[in-house]
């Protein structure tokens, strides 16, 4: 279908309904999580604290597990060429034990432990800075558009953006990290770059409404999808590389910010060419009142 | 439109990327063909600690009186009576019934003068209302506790107290601490951080290790980097005090170990003479002033001083050495002294030094470790070749897709060239600025150059509109409403990456920073630079 047909085919506010019904959804599951768990989505070690470790395979998983018997071990898994090991909160005295066992029986290890106090505050950190981050960019997009439904269909966009690639985290099972909490900053900034794109594009030009919308679909179609393909490339080798060369393993850090990225920046299209070009040409047309004011710079 | 190897945007840029190749080309150095690149403790292997230091500063509301009232009336079970003299700067307290010298002492004052005075006992302590209160606190804390300053009373409490614990000790003896924050606040001073800085950094100085960071957070985080180190011995060496030793010299170059560090129950801060002599006045244990005695005299220290240097030793370094002094020698031929002063003479930094030296027994205050890990040297040179390799497929991959769309070689070069250019300017200034390239920083110069890549996009389809290059005025609005869009989206991205910085102790801070740098750099030097070229290229196309 090329770009004029599906920007004026369907109905406005059946298109707003579907991404709303999105989003809808994606607030259920975290509602759900929310309501089982006490947090929206799962929390990974360096917030919960706890130890990651990573050794070159030279056992059976089994073995390994056997080895680590008397730890708190919570998920034991092969990341190519090697095995992660998450283990839950454990005593100093025990850590140093783990840490000097682990050093000693194997090459190329990986160690990170993060103590309760380092975890509560990294929590607490979180908790204030990611809403201030989504303050922040809402203030400076009222300052950019100033027409308060442009603005917060455009925040709101954002939000959904978050709110559905935090949902997927969840289905997927991929637990809130530093990576994750980038990425999902970095989706706070990057959100807006199709929306303000759109907006200008149907405020600053002349032209059918549709015609404008399209042609804006078109440029924001290959944005989104160069920068798509570049996170692709990241995650493709963040989780597939070790099958390639036996000395290469899986990134967790890269993995993490890249699925991310791909979750928030796919929902990004429906938020911006599903929804908000459509939220547009509804409040663009409706009755009574007199053409939107024009925008100032 | 004026000439394009004269405008001045095309200068800049063209400028910036020579600058940055001239930054990034290795440099021969002692090890080889080396850039001016700093890669983070993930990609050049090594490992971290992340130390709390437990104390907090404190201002109590209590009167001293009462403090002395409750400590002499728990401790004798009898009336009590106390008196504060102004002008001797003493306390008079008065008990019932008899108490030895002994029992003053268990109390925590040493100082005190013990009179029978009738029925009654009279014990004089010259102390101020501060001595009181910190005699208070430690005794009652078994913590060392330091007197801060008096606008208002504050004192560090050197261990890991609560709040609820000081209230319900300060409520036995009518106080309370002052509200909110003033009152109790965890951390402790500046100097004090400095201090177990200065320590920690002289301890892994004497390893030899060439790239160590401290760095201090809120003045009770104190993070150490150590390149090369596994994180092993790496809480070896902060948890495990060094070895400190007392020798005295027996005939020539040999000596003899007298005590260890162990011994030296006290160290005072340096102070000066009035002849300007410094000196670390620290105190032995009892068996260590034995010891130390019973070696005066079998090595004949005590009566030919001169000959038998006392000498001490840190980890087997050297640090000090001197005769004994001649009062000193005297005394130790009739008893064991416990307070001695180690005299370093006019220079007041050596006091200083020999002061850390001898409390190297401890850190000032406990640490606890609240995060620590590690990455080999191989598996980070691992990572960073998987890194590039995505760095290269996503520029290939980017570069593929505006290929898909404009489909002209013409544009499509100058766009994928100037996002690389991009990538060197951030590389750039990294290099520049020293920042730290870990696995996060590169996932974010990845993301960017996606990122940038768009922006491109958005500036050469503004000027292709409807398909063909407008000319003069028309063209140069289209550029600036391009801009009006890539600026927009360059300052939400700034704030959104702001709260970065101080999250997790700074573990994202060069992911941030590379980010922010990127969108500048984009939006400041490469694209209008390549707007201009582009549109050039493009009106060239038409003619």
């Amino acid at each position: 279908m090329d770009p004029e047909t599906f920007i004026s085919k369907y109905e406005p506010r059946k298109m707003v309904a579907i991404s709303l019904a999105v989003f809808a959804v994606a607030f259920a599951i975290l509602g759900f999580t929310y309501i089982n768990t006490g947090s929206p989505v799962r929390l990974g070690v360096e917030f919960t604290g706890g130890t990651i470790v990573t050794v070159p395979i030279i056992e059976s998983e089994g073995e390994l597990a056997a080895k680590l018997a008397g730890y708190p071990v919570l998920d034991l898994r092969d990341v190519g060429h090697r095995y992660m090991v998450q283990i839950g909160p454990m005593s100093d005295a025990d850590y140093r034990e783990l840490s000097a066992m682990i050093t000693s029986e194997y090459r190329d290890p990986e160690i990170k432990y993060m103590g309760p106090v380092y975890s509560a505050r990294l929590m607490e950190q979180a908790k204030t800075y990611i809403p201030l981050s989504f303050l922040f960019m809402a203030v400076v997009i009222f300052v950019i558009f100033r027409t308060p439904f442009v603005a917060m269909t455009v925040i709101f966009a954002a939000f959904s953006d978050i709110v559905i690639a935090a949902a997927c985290m969840t289905v997927v099972g991929v637990s809130l990290s530093m990576g994750t909490v980038a990425a999902l900053l970095m989706l706070i900034g990057y959100s807006v770059d199709s929306n303000i794109l759109l907006n200008m594009r149907v405020f600053k030009r002349r032209g059918k409404i549709e015609d404008k919308i399209a042609g804006a679909f078109r440029t924001g179609l290959a944005m989104t999808t160069t920068t798509l393909s570049a996170v692709v490339a990241l995650f493709l080798v963040a989780t597939f590389s070790y099958l390639v060369s036996p000395a290469f393993t899986q990134i967790n850090i890269l993995f993490d910010i890249s699925i991310v990225l791909i979750f928030g920046i796919t929902a990004g299209l429906m938020n911006t060419w599903v929804m908000n070009s459509n939220a547009l040409r509804w409040y663009l047309a409706r009755p009574k009142k007199a053409p939107a004011r024009r925008q100032k710079r | 439109m004026t000439e394009i190897t004269r405008d001045p945007r095309v200068i800049v840029f063209f400028a910036a990327v020579f600058a940055s190749l001239l930054i990034l080309v290795p440099m021969p150095s002692e090890d080889g063909l080396q850039t001016r690149l700093k890669f983070g403790l993930d990609l050049e292997g090594g490992s971290w600690l992340q130390l709390k230091l437990q104390g907090a500063i404190i201002q109590p509301q209590v009167d001293p009186i009462k403090i002395l009232e409750k400590q002499f009336g728990d401790a004798f079970g009898a009336p009590v009576e106390v008196e504060w003299r102004q002008a001797t700067t003493e306390y008079h307290i008065t008990v019932e019934g008899r108490v030895t010298r002994a029992q003053v002492d268990n109390l925590g004052y040493p100082q005190a003068t013990v009179t029978p005075r009738g029925e009654a006992t009279r014990i004089s302590i010259a102390t101020s209302p501060i001595g009181v209160m910190v005699n208070f606190l430690q005794t009652s804390l078994d913590s060392d506790v330091r007197y801060v300053g008096p606008d208002p009373i504050s004192f560090e409490v050197r261990s890991d107290v609560t709040r609820e614990a000081l209230e319900a000790l300060l409520a036995e003896v009518g106080g309370t601490l002052a509200p909110g924050e003033a009152g109790f606040s965890e951390g402790v001073t500046e100097d004090t951080v400095d201090e177990t800085k200065q320590i920690l950094d002289r301890k892994l100085n004497r390893l030899g290790l060439a790239d160590i960071k401290v760095r201090v957070v809120d003045n009770k985080f104190i993070l150490i980097d150590l390149a090369g180190v596994s994180v092993t011995d790496a809480q070896e060496i902060v948890g495990k005090p060094g070895v400190f030793e007392i020798r005295i010299q027996t005939k020539g170059n040999e000596s003899m170990h007298v005590l260890y560090g162990s011994e030296i129950v006290d160290v005072s801060l340096p102070s000066g003479d009035r002849a300007g002599n410094w000196g670390v006045p620290f105190t032995l244990s009892e068996e260590g002033a034995r010891a130390f005695q019973k070696a005066a005299i079998d090595t004949g220290a005590t009566k030919n001083r001169m000959d038998h240097e006392v000498s001490m030793h840190l980890d087997n370094d050297l640090i000090f050495s001197a005769p004994l002094a001649q009062d000193l020698a005297a005394s130790l031929e009739v008893a064991p002294m416990r307070s001695m002063i180690a005299q370093v003479g006019p220079d007041s930094q050596r006091a200083h030094e020999l002061y850390i030296h001898l409390r190297e027994g401890a850190l000032p205050v406990n640490v606890e470790i609240i995060g620590s890990g590690q990455v080999t040297a191989a598996l980070g040179e691992q990572f960073k070749k998987q890194v590039l390799i995505a760095g290269i497929l996503a520029l290939l991959a980017a570069g593929f897709m505006v290929f898909y769309r404009y489909r002209r070689p013409k544009i499509v070069v100058p766009l994928v060239a100037t996002s690389f250019s991009e990538v060197l300017m951030m590389l750039a200034i990294a290099a520049l600025l020293n920042w730290q390239l870990d696995l996060a920083a590169l996932a974010g110069l990845i993301v960017v150059v996606g990122t940038g890549i768009d922006h491109l996009v958005i500036i050469t389809d503004e000027l292709l509109y409807e398909g063909k290059m407008p000319s003069g005025k028309v063209y140069l609005a289209r550029l600036s409403s391009a801009f009006g869009i890539i600026m927009a989206a360059a300052a939400t991205m700034i704030v959104a990456m702001l709260p970065l910085f101080g999250m997790g102790f700074g573990a994202f801070k060069s992911f941030a920073l590379i980010t922010i740098a990127g969108v500048l750099i984009g939006v400041l030097i490469a694209r209008p630079a390549y707007g201009r070229i582009i549109g050039r290229i493009m009106q060239e196309d038409r003619q």
